[in-house]
């Protein structure tokens, strides 16, 4: 059974919510804002500067990163969806009947399309070079012989 | 009647110590040293607790310790340590490296010793031999101020870099400088 | 059988006006509780007075029953720098710097003689105590102290968090202080 909307509750009858929100904002702002004031601070070149074990930092710590971590946390997301997406789907798999199954056959051969593109590409190999990235990857290999050959 | 017991307990000794295997091993050394590089090379030859020990001049130090490397039976590829040291009372030779190498293939260990002056504290690096001798090369250089020609990076390892002395010298005391607390007479001064 | 009832002692609250339902105190004796009650520690551990540090942490003897639950390692979450152990020259510049990157309030703990007074190692490589480089709150003799002195130096240290005033940290005298370390 569907829940019974009370229409007799006014839109002044929220308000007490509002102010429990006001409140939690107003204690952050405050306490924030106060030790803000009281505290003490200090500034200076030494103290503002990276921590790196007492020693100097070298170096920007943006350095490019590897893309397979990014490219395997952005298919984790397609497929979590994917999958929040059959949840509904499992509750009123019977009311939809078949028309709804076959809807949800067609999105999922859609996306697992999508998952056999991913395999054949090898976007998902973790430890060799990706196929797609290879294009720095042939000088290197032909030089390794040669370093080989140097070192005999 | 001493005369005939001492003599044959000396007899005794001697064979035991030509039985003894690290006796042989180090005489076997010793004839190797011998015929590579002459006799006269090597003064004070000893053997303190069994450790063969050579004392030779740094000219031919380089020489002496390649030809151990590179000797195919004897192989003594590990460079154990290296050291400087400090005899200030010994005119013209106050200043020493003293080389250990050891066989692993068959444990044997060899001494070298060098001395050198005080006022040309100069040593050629084994660093194209041993990798090892490259830390243990600064070493000496922070301590005693031991100058290695050929060394590729010749500069202070343990100390701070900005000291301007050799500390392990004998002229300069050990203890700290700066402190105003301690008097002499603390130290027997 | 003995049937006293031993008499639990509870930490005494600070003078301030009671009634039902309320406490009403200064807000410098509360940020001092707070502060003297919560002080986590930064290790700097370099010698055997780090091994009577990590007795001292473990269940036995545990600071954390002092409010240094949370030994931190990064000087920015820290309000105590422990100095335990020798401190080479070499080392000098490395401390100064974790210090200068502490935030305020720091408190300094010098445990053991080697970071007090350069201990037994007057030579030519060990820093003659540590408080040549940075200012220190409280010193714990002992080589190297048992735990007990540890915890004893840390209620010191605890004395002098709950009595600071709150602008001690701006008044010109700790800037003078600082100024004579060459801390800005």
């Amino acid at each position: 059974m569907l829940l019974a909307v009370n229409s007799s509750y006014q839109p002044s009858d929220y308000l007490p919510i509002l102010i429990q929100f006001g409140l939690a904002v107003a204690f952050v702002a405050f306490a924030m804002i106060v030790s803000h004031l009281v505290g003490p601070k200090r500034h200076s070149t030494v103290k503002d500067a990276s921590f790196e074990c007492g020693i100097e930092s070298v170096g920007n710590a943006r350095t490019p990163i590897s893309v397979k971590y990014f490219l395997t946390a952005i298919l984790f997301v397609l497929f979590d969806v994917e999958v929040i997406f059959m949840y509904p789907w499992a509750v009123n798999f019977r009311q939809l009947g078949t028309a709804g199954f076959v809807e949800m056959i067609i999105f999922m051969t859609l996306l697992m399309a999508g998952f056999g593109y991913v395999i054949k590409k090898g976007i998902l190999r973790w430890n060799e070079a990706v196929p797609s990235q290879t294009f720095a990857a042939k000088p290197v290999l032909e030089k390794q012989p040669a370093i080989a050959a140097q070192a005999a | 009647m001493a005369d005939p017991t001492k003599e044959e307990s000396t007899a005794a000794q001697e064979t035991a110590a030509a039985q003894d295997p690290t006796a042989q091993q180090n005489a076997q050394v010793l004839a190797l040293l011998h015929s590579l590089f002459g006799e006269a090379t090597f003064t004070d030859v000893h053997e303190p607790y069994g450790l063969l020990t050579v004392t030779t001049k740094r000219e031919h130090i380089h020489r002496i310790v390649a030809g151990l490397q590179q000797d195919e039976t004897l192989k003594f590829h590990f460079l154990t340590t290296m050291c400087g040291i400090n005899y200030p009372e010994n005119l013209n030779q106050e200043l020493g490296m003293i080389y250990h190498l050891h066989s692993l293939v068959h444990n044997i260990r060899v001494r070298i010793k060098i001395f050198f002056p005080l006022a040309d504290p100069v040593v050629p690096t084994l660093t194209d031999l041993y990798a090892a001798a490259n830390w243990m090369e600064r070493e000496a250089y922070d301590f005693y101020g031991i100058i290695f020609t050929g060394h590729p990076n010749l500069r202070r390892i343990l100390n701070v870099e900005d000291m301007d002395y050799h500390p392990m010298r004998k002229q300069y005391p050990v203890e700290d400088g700066t402190r105003e607390d301690k008097t002499d007479l603390f130290f027997g001064r | 059988m003995d049937t006293r009832v031993p008499e639990i002692k509870s930490v005494a609250a600070p003078e301030g006006i009671e009634g039902a339902g309320f406490f009403a105190t200064s807000l410098e004796k509360v940020v001092g509780i707070a502060r003297a009650n919560s002080l986590w520690p930064l290790p700097f551990a370099t010698s055997c007075c780090g091994i009577e540090f990590m007795a001292t942490m473990g269940a036995h003897y545990d600071i954390s029953r002092f409010g240094s639950e949370r030994p931190s390692f990064s000087p920015r979450q820290a309000d105590l720098l422990m100095v335990m152990g020798t401190i080479a020259k070499k080392m000098a510049p490395i401390v100064k710097q974790v210090y200068e990157q502490m935030a305020e309030p720091r408190w300094v703990l010098a445990m053991g003689a080697c970071a007090c007074s350069g201990g037994i190692f007057d030579s030519y490589s060990v820093l003659q105590g540590i408080d040549r480089i940075i200012p220190v709150d409280v010193y714990i003799p002992g080589c190297p102290p048992r735990p007990e002195q540890v915890l004893d130096g840390l209620m010191r240290v605890q004395d002098l968090a709950k009595n600071e005033s709150i602008r001690r940290r701006n008044s010109p005298e700790y800037q003078a202080l600082l100024a004579s370390y060459n801390i800005k």
